[in-house]
């Protein structure tokens, strides 16, 4: 929902998502491309104060978005970097650690980090829906992109059917032990699997109501200046790559 | 009944599951008019809307276009589906795209138009509903009402000659009811034709040209609101009778006869009127 909340008010809603998608991809190639951890935590660093400063995205809120991620990629690097060893011998737990990889995780954490940021650019700046018509000029295939639409739409429609349920069963203390809560999520599983079944046969009717018959269509919107947007990233973005492979 | 815009023939419909919905119905759309079909839940009613849709063929019995029977070909059910818009009941099982303007756009793309006329519809509809401030908002933070009035833009948008709504009424408060109600008066202003399924009697009754009562999966009753809303065994059927009627029949006992005045109220503001005016007569040395 955070990132749902910031791709629909920040300031660059109404830039070309091909824009925003330029700037994505060079920071993903910059990330590959940067010749040290240093390069590629500038390359991140730079992206993400784009995302804050150029876009509006407030910084509290960026962070909580990066969090699980950045949580996610600290938890690997620290598993390969510290080794848990059991002898039997002996029956001790030791700890070890090789200092000779520690340039080649710390080249892996920075790229993944640029990554991320690059990703987050995007996200958070552009509804979905203009994601998929993005894809969509790009030739992704049409099924692929029919099912994001719907699952995106259907995520909304199934997590209000979750609240209510939710509340329905909280009023009548399905969640009031332990055991009842577990009891009552069942029942909310299995109420949910025949909703989205339903759910799916009234959205085939109600597409076949409105003529539909093969991929489902959509009007792209026009954006203004999307010429000048497009030239500005794609300078934005060697600019980006150049300096992530000169920076030593 | 030859006259109708669209009609059914006898027709029947048995669901895959043995539940028999329609059973030998007969009945007439009317070009132009504001059609009620009333009934109990069970009646029929949506049933008989997924036949004029077309998205479902009847068992037995045929569909008329004017005098022409339906073609069930791709041709035929893109061509009858671009006539006869029709607006589900629940706006989460109709609208495809988390954007009010791309889901608008949705089946006017389908019907294959180009893109600058596809626009210009989009925008057109967004107007009739009034819902142009809205139109780049995400689905999912709109209110009922206002998804229940994407559905009908979307519909609209794709110019239909017949738009049919089931219940549009369920489940919106007094204030969005009367917005909705707005809503259709000026599109049948523009010329289309409107069928309604909906339980409530007195709204039939005072905006309907034309009503269809249903029971068991065929016609009991069909005409003008004055005609059948009032018969004993319509009001049997659907548990009342509009509360106007029953006002104006309880102000006949007392010897208050608005019905004199060759003018039958069916709204309430009408009602107030008729009163007024039948004070003012009385006053009258």
């Amino acid at each position: 929902m955070l990132t749902e909340q910031s791709a629909y008010t920040n300031r660059w809603r109404w830039v070309s998502p091909t824009a925003k998608g330029i700037l994505t991809c060079s920071g993903i190639v910059a990330a590959f491309a940067a010749s040290s951890p240093r390069a590629s935590l500038l390359v991140a660093a730079l992206l993400m104060a784009t995302a804050i400063f150029g876009a509006g995205i407030p910084a509290t809120r960026y962070l909580r978005v990066g969090a699980p991620a950045l949580l996610f990629l600290g938890a690997s690097c620290l598993s390969l970097l510290v080794t848990l060893k059991f002898t039997h011998g002996g029956g001790t737990l030791t700890m070890q650690s090789n200092p000779a990889e520690l340039s080649h995780i710390a080249r892996m954490c920075g790229r993944s980090c640029a990554c991320l940021t690059a990703l987050l650019l995007l996200t958070l700046t552009t509804p979905l829906s203009d994601i998929i018509s993005l894809l969509r000029s790009c030739k992704v295939p049409d099924t692929l992109l029919d099912l994001m639409t719907l699952c995106y739409r259907t995520l909304f429609v199934l997590s209000a059917a979750i609240h209510e349920t939710i509340t329905a069963q909280s009023a009548r203390l399905g969640h009031s032990t332990l055991a009842l809560s577990l009891r009552s999520m069942g029942g909310l599983v299995a109420n949910l699997t025949i909703q989205v079944w339903q759910r799916s046969q009234a959205l085939h009717i109600a597409a076949l109501a409105r003529n539909n018959d093969g991929a489902l269509r959509f009007l792209e919107h026009p954006f203004a200046h999307s010429r000048r947007h497009i030239t500005m990233a794609s300078g934005a973005g060697v600019t980006l790559i150049l300096l992530a492979v000169l920076i030593p | 009944m030859n006259d109708a815009i669209i009609r059914l023939e006898e027709v029947s419909y048995r669901y895959p599951d043995g539940t028999s919905a329609l059973n030998n119905c007969t009945l007439g759309i009317h070009r132009n008019r504001r059609t009620a079909v009333l009934g109990a839940n069970g009646a029929g009613k949506t049933t008989m809307f997924l036949h004029l849709n077309g998205i479902v063929q009847p068992t037995s019995g045929r569909l008329f276009w004017g005098n022409t029977p339906l073609d069930y070909s791709r041709a035929g059910l893109r061509k009858l589906r671009s006539k006869v818009g029709m607006v589900f009941q629940n706006p989460d099982s109709q609208l495809f795209s988390a954007s009010v303007r791309e889901d608008i756009s949705f089946g006017p793309m389908n019907l294959g138009l180009d893109i600058s006329t596809v626009r210009q519809r989009v925008d057109k509809a967004l107007q009739a509903v009034a819902m142009a401030e809205l139109a780049d908002k995400p689905v999912h933070n709109l209110s009922y009402g206002q998804k229940k009035r994407v559905c009908i833009a979307g519909v609209l948008a794709m110019e239909p000659e017949i738009i049919v709504l089931d219940e549009p009424m369920a489940g919106l408060d007094a204030a969005m009811q009367l917005e909705l109600t707005a809503v259709l008066e000026k599109l049948h202003g523009g010329g289309i034709t409107i069928v309604i399924a909906t339980h409530d009697l007195d709204f039939a009754y005072g905006w309907a040209d034309q009503t269809l009562v249903m029971e068991s999966g065929r016609v009991l009753a069909h005409g003008t609101p004055d005609d059948i809303l009032l018969r004993p065994e319509v009001g049997e059927t659907l548990g009342a009778t509009p509360q106007v009627a029953e006002i104006i029949h309880s102000l006949s006992l007392i010897g208050i006869d608005l019905r004199g005045n060759g003018y039958l109220p069916r709204t309430k503001d009408e009602l107030v009127k008729a009163i007024t005016a039948f004070a003012g007569r009385e006053d009258t040395p």
